[in-house]
């Protein structure tokens, strides 16, 4: 699957500034809102808190996938952004989280968004290529890492 | 649906007993007596089959079919049907006008053969055909062109048996019957043995389904060609239209099946009732199964073309779930039938002959497929794996050599070395399998940095029900990821899961969901079961918001006993 037909530098964000979990949430829901890729903010935040309230998506290893599915949106939309310093994510390693992986899917509409969503968790489940992304100094950087161009 | 099935049997032959009117009227029967004695026939056959298909698989932990196989060998005229005499009736199973079976009965037979062939075809999974092109090609082609080769060549090297051409048809004959795999065996045991998504696994799959179209094209042109070869000499002029009309037919009506199978199934579903539309659409594959006929072909090859085109359109779930009554009703007559063809006489001069045939069929597969295996990335042990996965023949074989016999190209004896290589074949490859899948990987090691080690994912759940009920909620959400989802016939509720190149399998194993996934394919498989999981917490969670249960029991039972 490719990344790129997903991704676009407008929602790539080297630079998140908050510093809890349900910040994180909104900025990322926010930045997407400002870059035009949703509409309803207030709904889809909604359905992202409602799926982190069942499970937290902090994994291990600094890495959290927030997402949520909801009718709002007419096809998947995919963002990811880094806060180097870390963020309390109720991580399953207790650890902070520093790369998120966001996507809002349509409720019920088919196609391969969770899909998605585990691509890039098996890209950046290598460590090479998360110290890569820590790296990166623009939002270009970071499309160019997932994506490879 | 076992009404329904019951009900289209009995107009079956009621239809097959109208069409031979005129044989009761010579043969000094009233039809009514003949109808009785064919019902009776069929009785025996059912049960029969049913009995030893049963016993086979339960006792002797093989494939139901050599069951139903040995049955109708038992019970035909050749072996205790012919000695069977009932009053009023005469002898239970008796050759009719020098061949096995009645017209009627075996008419039967033919319709099973159609219906087998259809479902086959509608099962063929045409995006994996494509997406496993390569391996798959190599792999089905290689066992096909082995297979036939040394099937008709040992047909005209063996002295003494009149055969002295590779263009003879009854050589011909002997190279398709070889031809085609019966994957339906070799997946359960891949799917019980967890190695369905091993790199063998994945190949054997792909390389059956190629097996099955090329195997299809194959006999196409045979049967062509022993038509035309019937006179003496080999006229390749004639040979070559056959061979161009034949892949012509296959190729044309298929492509326009695939084109307008919507449409045409579109224009059907306005009917609305899914008993007339699954109706219709089996209609349409008797029509087509008639046409290739008529076009010289056979007319399994229109049924599975009809099958192949339907196999795309959204009515192919309920056309197999519709016809899955008659199929078990109908196919285990097709196999004991064929089983009663056996003439043990006509077999004891070509005993021998049968056995070497029987070995080349399993030299050819195994050398045949496992050389383009051992081509790519297999090693040894893992080429041997993929020849014997493809080693069983079944019922295509036997409805090629049913066609055979019933044509004159072939005897009584080379019939019975056919049964006797699928018998053979179908026996071997199951412990083969079991006992080549012991040991370490099958890939070369150069390739095995890049291999598959498959993750074996076990979720225990405290009741059968909650599993099942988890498993289809995996499977819808796989379908609604765009996966495809198949099922297989297996004893355990088991799904092939494809898309791209992720390839995984899930069981059902009492409370157990087990799912074997490639390590570089199991994020998906984790993260999209994970979802399924929560949701299931949300259910449990929205049910403790129902009335109590207690509160609504006796809502419902109040009154009964007022």
């Amino acid at each position: 699957m490719k990344l790129k037909k997903v991704l676009s530098p407008e929602t790539v964000w080297v630079d998140l500034k908050s510093d809890s979990k349900q910040g994180i949430i909104e900025e990322m829901v926010d930045r997407l809102f400002l870059a035009g890729k949703i509409e309803n903010r207030d709904t889809i935040l909604q359905v992202v808190l409602d799926r982190e309230a069942k499970m937290s998506t902090g994994m291990e290893n600094g890495v959290a996938i927030p997402h949520g599915k909801s009718d709002a949106v007419e096809s998947l939309v995919a963002a990811v952004g880094l806060n180097k310093a870390g963020v309390d994510f109720n991580a399953m390693d207790g650890r902070p989280c520093t790369i998120f992986i966001m996507t809002v899917s349509p409720a019920k509409r088919a196609g391969p968004h969770i899909q998605f969503l585990a691509e890039v968790s098996r890209l950046i489940s290598q460590p090479a290529k998360r110290e890569q992304l820590l790296a990166a100094r623009t939002h270009l950087d970071i499309y160019t890492i997932l994506t490879g161009k | 649906m076992q009404q329904e099935a019951a009900h289209t049997v009995t107009q079956v032959a009621q239809q097959a007993g109208e069409a031979v009117a005129h044989a009761a009227a010579s043969s000094g029967h009233s039809i009514t007596h003949m109808m009785m004695q064919l019902v009776l026939q069929l009785a025996v056959i059912i049960v029969c089959a049913k009995v030893g298909g049963y016993l086979f698989q339960r006792f002797l932990n093989m494939p139901s079919v050599l069951g139903e196989l040995a049955s109708g060998m038992l019970i035909g005229p050749y072996a205790l049907g012919g000695l069977i005499d009932i009053p009023n009736i005469g002898i239970l199973f008796v050759e009719s006008h020098s061949f096995a079976v009645t017209p009627e009965l075996y008419g039967i037979a033919t319709l099973a053969s159609i219906i087998l062939l259809f479902l086959a075809g509608l099962e063929t999974d045409l995006a994996a055909f494509l997406r496993y092109s390569v391996v798959g090609s190599f792999v089905g082609m290689g066992g096909l062109l082995a297979a036939f080769v040394m099937g008709d060549l040992c047909a005209v090297l063996w002295p003494g048996n009149g055969i002295d051409s590779f263009m003879d048809p009854a050589a011909l004959f002997l190279g398709v019957i070889s031809v085609a795999t019966s994957v339906g065996i070799t997946a359960r045991i891949l799917a019980e043995k967890r190695k369905m998504a091993s790199p063998e696994g994945v190949t054997i799959l792909a390389g059956a389904v190629f097996d099955d179209v090329f195997g299809i094209i194959t006999l196409a042109i045979v049967m062509g060609m022993a038509k035309v070869s019937m006179g003496k000499g080999v006229a390749w002029g004639p040979i070559c239209i056959i061979a161009v009309k034949a892949i012509g037919f296959f190729v044309v009506v298929t492509a326009l099946g695939l084109i307008f199978s919507r449409k045409i199934t579109a224009l059907i579903k306005r009917f609305k009732s899914k008993e007339i539309i699954v109706a219709l659409c089996f209609g349409l594959a008797l029509l087509l199964a008639s046409l290739a006929e008529m076009a010289g072909l056979a007319m399994i090859i229109g049924a599975y073309i009809m099958g192949l085109a339907l196999s795309r359109t959204d009515l192919a779930h309920e056309i197999e779930h519709h016809l899955e009554g008659v199929y078990n009703i109908l196919v285990p007559i097709f196999f004991c039938v064929m089983g009663m063809m056996v003439d043990f006489g006509a077999m004891k001069p070509v005993l021998i002959f049968g056995s070497v045939y029987s070995l080349l069929a399993v030299f050819s597969k195994v050398v045949g497929c496992g050389i383009p295996a051992w081509l790519m990335k297999f090693n040894l042990r893992g080429s041997l794996r993929i020849g014997l996965g493809m080693l069983p023949r079944g019922e295509v074989a036997l409805i090629v050599a049913g066609i055979g016999l019933a044509g004159g190209i072939i005897d009584q004896g080379i019939f019975g070395v056919a049964i006797m290589m699928t018998v053979v074949t179908t026996m071997l490859a199951p412990p083969l399998l079991v006992k080549s899948f012991e040991g370490g990987s099958g890939l070369r090691k150069e390739m095995e940095g890049s291999s598959t080690n498959i993750e074996s994912i076990e979720l225990e759940f405290p009741s059968r029900d909650i599993t099942e009920f988890l498993l289809n909620r995996f499977v819808n959400a796989l379908q609604q990821e765009e996966f495809f989802v198949h099922h297989l016939h297996t004893d355990q509720p088991t799904f092939h899961v494809l898309k791209d190149d992720i390839d995984f399998t899930l069981i059902e194993e009492g409370n157990k969901l087990i799912i074997n996934v490639p390590s570089v394919n199991q994020h998906v498989a984790r993260m999209i079961l994970l979802e399924e999981l929560l949701s299931l917490s949300d259910l449990l969670e929205s049910t403790k918001q129902m009335k109590s249960v207690d509160e609504m029991g006796s809502d419902l039972m109040s009154g009964l006993f007022a």
